[in-house]
């Protein structure tokens, strides 16, 4: 399933069929700004496709293994291959080039644009993709908003909980991301629309082989994962 | 190249050369944000700000449309300062005078700011009166007021100079009757005693029973005439016990008058046919007794004169705008900290370090155009409201318009707002999404 990696040139959505990259962490070393180590990471192996669950202990380094995997956090040391491109060795723009063209991320709190609708939320990356394939992304925002039941026209500030996670779910999806990366995706929804989503973001994960990597304390959704890491106090367990 | 431009330059007309500043004055906004904003779209997400922060926005907007409307209302009334008190000059084509103090003069016959001066008497008359290439003679009486409006005595030739055909009554017939400015408070039929003096000085006894009758209002001259007692330079010279300017019993109003009864008067207006006739006049009529000058060109050497503490206000104003522009642009940079935290999530989402730039920018660029406009219009209003208050006080009619000096000034400070938007831009641009992403 997995072809080479050609790290120069990402093309901005995945067409049917396109490659998810295997995800494979080594010796990375992470610094917090005062240079006290906050994260290590011996080896972590994700091929693609998996659903690859990470739990631990609040304060223990979870975000942080998310933030460095999405390259949103420059390391001290090690790789972070996906593929056969190495996020250690990009220039801050060549990693924001990648996880734009490869990541879908969602976040605890949901994080939407409350003056924007749910359709202008999950259709955000059209305002920075070319003209060409603005189009493209509001279509698949439209289509996924449908497919998650979350309303397009309604402004996010008068939704709940469960109807924002879900159009955040959609803007993760709206670039046909080859992994999407939650970080407590569940925690600020009750059972039954934690469930719901947690189902959602599996299913659309293993339909189209992506990889999926969620942070998260909930029991429910830590045992439909694939594979299960801890994080406990900056050390990453298998 | 150069000199084909040059040549095209002065060939256009001023509209054009000042549509063309202007443009040009736009070129640093329009070049930044060109670069600024390539190929992204953050119009929703601007949008969301400028709605999400609007009384923040609002008073930054509100700021920078202050300082440009203040700088706007300066210049637009100084304009108007300048151009109002030349029309005011419009119809004293010459004063003759005694030699001396020009603008002193300029100030008693056109402002009627209340100055004694020396008397020009029979002979520089005599010599007037046999000009035949002069179309006008009035001699200015000026000194007395009545409720603290200036009483002028002149001829009916110079009432119809200064004023046109009046807008209500009828010329003096008599030596008692008046003519009123346009803003005079008097009515027609209107009894006056004037004083002698003026102002603090002014002595209601010294003309005893000497009364005027209005008959008669003159149109607008927008200046101080308009509020004025005009009356027939006999009236004046009469209640002075003088001679009336002609023989004895000759009961006539205005010229020719008699030099041998003369009894002198501080200033003459006259007039040619032709500009090069008024040269060749002013000449003429400058010696060892008189001296003949334009008040147009006194006054103008006096804005000339004062032309150098207008460029130091322009030079302060302009200050003013760049120290206001600067405090709205640190707010920006403090008010951008405000949204690092979403500036944070679009990196997280994909979006390139350029388009958060181009959101600051385009934020920025939106709040400081909206305060040039804005201050456009508080300018206007502005300049109005102070051409009230300066009209109150020196009668002169001021129209402060937005001209093009004001749209420049506005414009220049538009372009260098936008490019100093950079700041908070980059600063915005620089920041570690991952650090911002964390702090709730
Ligand atoms: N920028 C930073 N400066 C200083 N310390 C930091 C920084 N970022 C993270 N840390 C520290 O690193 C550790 C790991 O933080 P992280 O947010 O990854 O934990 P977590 O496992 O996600 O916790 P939680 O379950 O509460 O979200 C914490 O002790 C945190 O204080
Ligand atoms: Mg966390």
């Amino acid at each position: 399933m997995t072809r080479p990696f050609a790290p120069a040139r990402f093309a901005p959505a995945r067409a049917a069929g396109a490659f998810v990259p295997d995800l494979l962490l080594e010796n990375v070393e992470v610094l917090a700004p005062d240079g006290r180590p906050i994260l290590r990471v011996a080896r972590l192996e994700a091929p693609a496709g998996t659903a690859l669950g990470i739990r631990g202990p609040s304060g223990a380094g979870k975000s942080t293994l998310l933030h460095v995997v999405a390259g949103l956090l420059p390391v001290a040391s090690g790789r972070v291959m996906w593929g056969d491109a190495d996020l250690a060795a990009m220039t801050e723009p060549a990693r924001d080039a990648f996880r734009r063209a490869r990541l879908g991320l969602i976040f605890q709190d949901f994080l939407l644009f409350e003056e924007l609708s749910a359709q202008q939320n999950a259709a955000i990356a059209a305002a920075w993709a070319p003209a060409r394939d603005r189009a493209a992304i509001r279509a698949r925002a439209e289509a996924l908003l449908d497919r998650f039941g979350a309303p397009g026209d309604r402004d996010v500030a008068s939704m709940s909980g469960g109807e924002r996670q879900r159009v955040s779910a959609a803007r993760a999806l709206a670039c046909d991301p080859a992994a999407i990366l939650a970080d407590e995706p569940t925690a600020s929804l009750d059972r039954e629309n934690a469930d719901r989503l947690a189902g959602d973001l599996l299913a659309m994960a293993r339909e189209a082989g992506r990889t999926l990597i969620a942070v998260s304390h909930d029991p429910a959704l830590i045992a439909s994962m694939d594979q299960v890491v801890q994080v406990v106090d900056g050390e990453v367990r298998g | 190249m150069i000199a084909a431009l040059e040549t095209a330059w002065l060939d256009a007309s001023p509209a054009v050369q000042d549509a063309l500043r202007l443009a040009l004055l736009l070129v640093p906004a329009l070049v930044t944000g060109a670069l600024a904003l390539r190929g992204q779209a953050p119009g929703p997400l601007v949008r969301a700000l400028l709605l999400r922060f609007r009384w923040t926005n609002l008073l930054f907007a509100g700021l920078m449309a202050l300082s440009v409307g203040l700088g706007v209302a300066l210049i637009a009334q100084e304009r108007a300062i300048r151009e109002g008190s030349a029309r005011a000059a419009d119809p004293f084509d010459i004063l003759v005078a005694a030699p001396g103090d020009e603008i002193g003069l300029m100030l008693s016959a056109v402002y009627l700011q209340p100055a004694s001066a020396p008397l020009l008497g029979g002979d520089v008359l005599d010599r007037l009166q046999r000009d035949d290439r002069l179309t006008l003679i009035a001699p200015l009486a000026f000194g007395d007021s009545h409720a603290g409006a200036p009483v002028v005595g002149t001829t009916a030739a110079f009432l119809d100079r200064i004023g046109g055909p009046l807008a209500e009554g009828r010329v003096w017939e008599a030596a008692h009757e008046a003519v009123i400015g346009a803003r005079s408070p008097l009515a027609l039929g209107d009894e006056i005693a004037p004083a002698h003096g003026a102002g603090f000085s002014a002595d209601p006894q010294a003309h005893d029973g000497a009364h005027l009758t209005v008959v008669g209002r003159m149109a607008p001259t927008g200046g101080p005439w308009d509020r004025a007692v005009v009356a027939p330079v006999e009236f004046v010279w009469a209640v002075h016990g003088l001679a009336d300017g002609h023989a004895p019993g000759a009961e006539r109003l205005g010229p020719p008058f008699d030099p041998d009864h003369f009894p002198g008067t501080p200033a003459f207006v006259i007039s040619t046919r032709t500009l090069a006739g008024a040269y060749a006049a002013r000449a003429r009529h400058t010696d060892a007794t008189s001296m003949a000058f334009f008040p147009g060109a006194t006054l103008s050497r006096l804005h000339l004169l004062l032309g150098d503490l207008r460029e130091a206000m322009s030079l302060m104003a302009l200050a003013a705008q760049g120290l206001a522009a600067a405090g709205v642009l640190g707010g920006l940079v403090a008010l951008t900290r405000l949204f690092a935290r979403r500036f944070a999530l679009l990196r997280a989402l994909g979006a390139p370090r350029r388009f958060v730039l181009a959101v600051v920018w385009a934020y920025a660029a939106t709040l400081m155009g909206a305060g040039a406009v804005l201050g456009l219009a508080v300018g206007a209003v502005g300049a109005e409201a102070l051409a009230g208050l300066v009209s109150a006080r020196t009668d002169l009619a001021l129209s402060a318009g937005i001209g093009w000096a004001e749209a420049h000034l506005a414009a220049a400070v538009f372009s260098l707002t936008t490019v100093l938007a950079l700041v908070p831009a980059l600063a915005a641009y620089r920041r570690s999404p991952a650090l911002d992403l964390r702090a709730g």
